[in-house]
């Protein structure tokens, strides 16, 4: 249509692709627990980023408020990732 | 009689205005620190632990209680102020001042009924068998907290005016109106509370307590200090109208 | 080179007023006290999480990311619409976005219906206790979100919304996308964790 629609509906493809990934193929027995978790979270973490900057506009936002938000991003990331690795796991 | 005679007594508007802060005040130092509310004793304590609590901290509980149980009245007479603001805002006919106004009013019914509840529990301890102990530590936090939704409606009516204030400063700074909004969504998962003895959902946890109480602390404080200084604007937006208009108002306060 | 610094730092700015970002900013901040707390309640008790987590249908979760994922991407199509002034495309951009919130909250309330009806419910155990808080506040979200789009939508049909007048509507697609946001995070934490 126009090409400034282009780029929003490149990034729905990436987002449902990146989603049917990890929820239909990472999650598979076949890939270790622990490198298809980690790899789930961190593409999670993507895609929240993805939507932040591109679908709230965040990419145009003042500066600290684009930082607050993308701070959030990895503080939650760093955070679930931390406590998962920290976790026991005896299966 | 002369309708000229009659104005606007916004000294009454300001007395009634710091009630809030009075309010904050007394249910902090009272009820949270001196109470020991501050964090709450716990729903996950067995009949034992809570009558502990209750005889460990007797005379605290029981002077904290029952000035809270005189303190709630302050929320009121706080409501009265801001929803004289509003209707400047919305007009006679609005409704959502009338909604605060009932908020405010009916948000005192828990925390009367909670705070006199405790100090029930908390002269009776020695005497009564710790399952009542126990039961009453836990009515007291069902009624106080299950009661959100009031608060909400007024929460939501003080949000809902003060964005649609058309003046070019607005009476109240935009974020104040949201952070209310905050404030309500903070409120819903306090229904879970009758779910919860431990983790972020209980009725002393990370969420229902830290946060539900903290964001409505704020908003609380932050409206109240708006407010008084909104009714200073307002008498000042009185004193600039020109004499006529002023006396035109008197007049219709007389008829209307 | 400096003009051109100037003018994007003018250009910056947030869609819709600064209030709703503020209630945003609070709101993932929860969330993410949410999200830590469940790890941690995981750490504790990892046998029983991973052993209730296997009950869950990932196909649920997964299909309903899309479904809001998609919602999103119609919302940005409305908002685009709005500000190049095709005012016609505005409201049934909306029309779609509201429509896959009602098939996000149907799927929700179908996956529910079936733990239910297998025995289990918030009071099972601690992973359910979290599963059925989580989803159940994101889902409030959704339904909020839900008469937004639909106030939006009544709106958008009066032609109200332009490039010169979209500051509400900006503000309703920005709320809409943080629900989405919080979903794509929500749904691994609990359906994949493994």
């Amino acid at each position: 249509m126009s090409i400034l629609l282009k780029p929003a509906a490149l990034i729905w493809l990436l987002l449902m692709l990146a989603t049917c990934t990890t929820t239909w193929w990472l999650s598979k027995d076949a890939f270790p627990a622990t490198v298809a978790t980690v790899a789930t979270v961190l593409i999670a973490a993507f895609k929240a980023r993805l939507v932040l900057l591109n679908f709230m506009e965040v990419r145009h936002a003042p500066l600290p408020w684009r930082l607050m938000f993308e701070a959030w991003v990895l503080l939650v990331t760093a955070a679930v990732l931390s406590i998962y690795l920290q976790t026991p796991m005896n299966t | 009689m002369k309708p000229e005679t009659y104005s606007t007594d916004y000294t009454m508007w300001r007395l009634l205005a710091w009630c809030g802060p009075i309010f904050m005040t007394v249910f902090f130092f009272m009820w949270g620190v001196f109470a020991g509310n501050l964090p709450p004793a716990g729903a996950d304590l067995d009949a034992a632990q809570i009558t502990a609590h209750y005889l460990n901290n007797g005379m605290a509980i029981r002077i904290g209680m029952s000035v809270c149980m005189v303190g709630s009245a302050f929320y009121m007479a706080w409501g009265c102020a801001v929803s004289k603001v509003m209707r400047r805002i919305e007009g006679p006919d609005g409704i959502l001042s009338n909604l605060e106004m009932m908020g405010a009013t009916i948000t005192c019914a828990p925390l009367l009924v909670a705070c006199g509840i405790w100090l029930t529990a908390s002269i009776e301890a020695p005497q009564l068998p710790p399952a009542i102990i126990h039961m009453m530590y836990w009515l007291g936090w069902m009624i106080i907290d299950i009661a959100y939704m009031v608060t909400t409606f007024q929460i939501f009516a003080v949000g809902i005016v003060f964005l649609r204030d058309q003046r070019e400063k607005p009476l109240m700074p935009a974020w104040i109106s949201w952070w209310g909004f905050v404030t309500c969504a903070a409120f819903f998962p306090v229904s879970l509370i009758p779910f919860f003895k431990t983790g972020p959902f209980a009725f002393h946890g990370l969420f229902n307590f830290w946060i539900a109480f903290f964001t409505w602390y704020i908003w609380v404080t932050a409206v109240s200090f708006n407010i008084i200084r909104a009714i200073s604007r307002l008498q000042q937006e009185d004193g600039a109208a020109s004499p006529s208009a002023a006396q035109q108002r008197a007049g219709v306060l007389i008829t209307g | 080179m400096a003009t051109a610094a100037a003018r994007l730092q003018q250009a910056r700015r947030l869609p819709g007023v600064e209030g709703v970002w503020v209630f945003i900013a609070a709101d993932m901040a929860m969330f993410g006290l949410l999200f830590v707390s469940f790890m941690l309640e995981r750490q504790k008790n990892l046998a029983l999480f991973e052993h209730s987590r296997h009950t869950l249908d990932a196909n649920f979760g997964g299909i309903n990311t899309l479904i809001l994922l998609t919602s999103s991407w119609f919302v940005v199509l409305a908002v685009d619409a709005a500000k190049r002034n095709r005012v016609q495309r505005v409201a049934p951009c909306l029309a779609a976005a509201m429509i896959c919130g009602f098939a996000f909250t149907v799927s929700k309330a179908l996956e529910y219906a079936d733990k239910l009806r297998s025995g289990i419910s918030m009071l099972t155990n601690d992973f359910y206790m979290y599963y059925f808080a989580l989803t159940g506040i994101h889902l409030l979200h959704v339904a909020a979100g839900c008469v937004v789009l639909a106030v939006l939508w009544k709106r958008a049909r009066a032609g109200t919304y332009n490039s010169a007048q979209c500051v509400g509507l900006e503000c309703g697609a920005s709320y809409w996308h943080m629900v989405d946001l919080l979903w794509i995070l929500l749904f691994p934490l609990l359906y994949l964790l493994r």
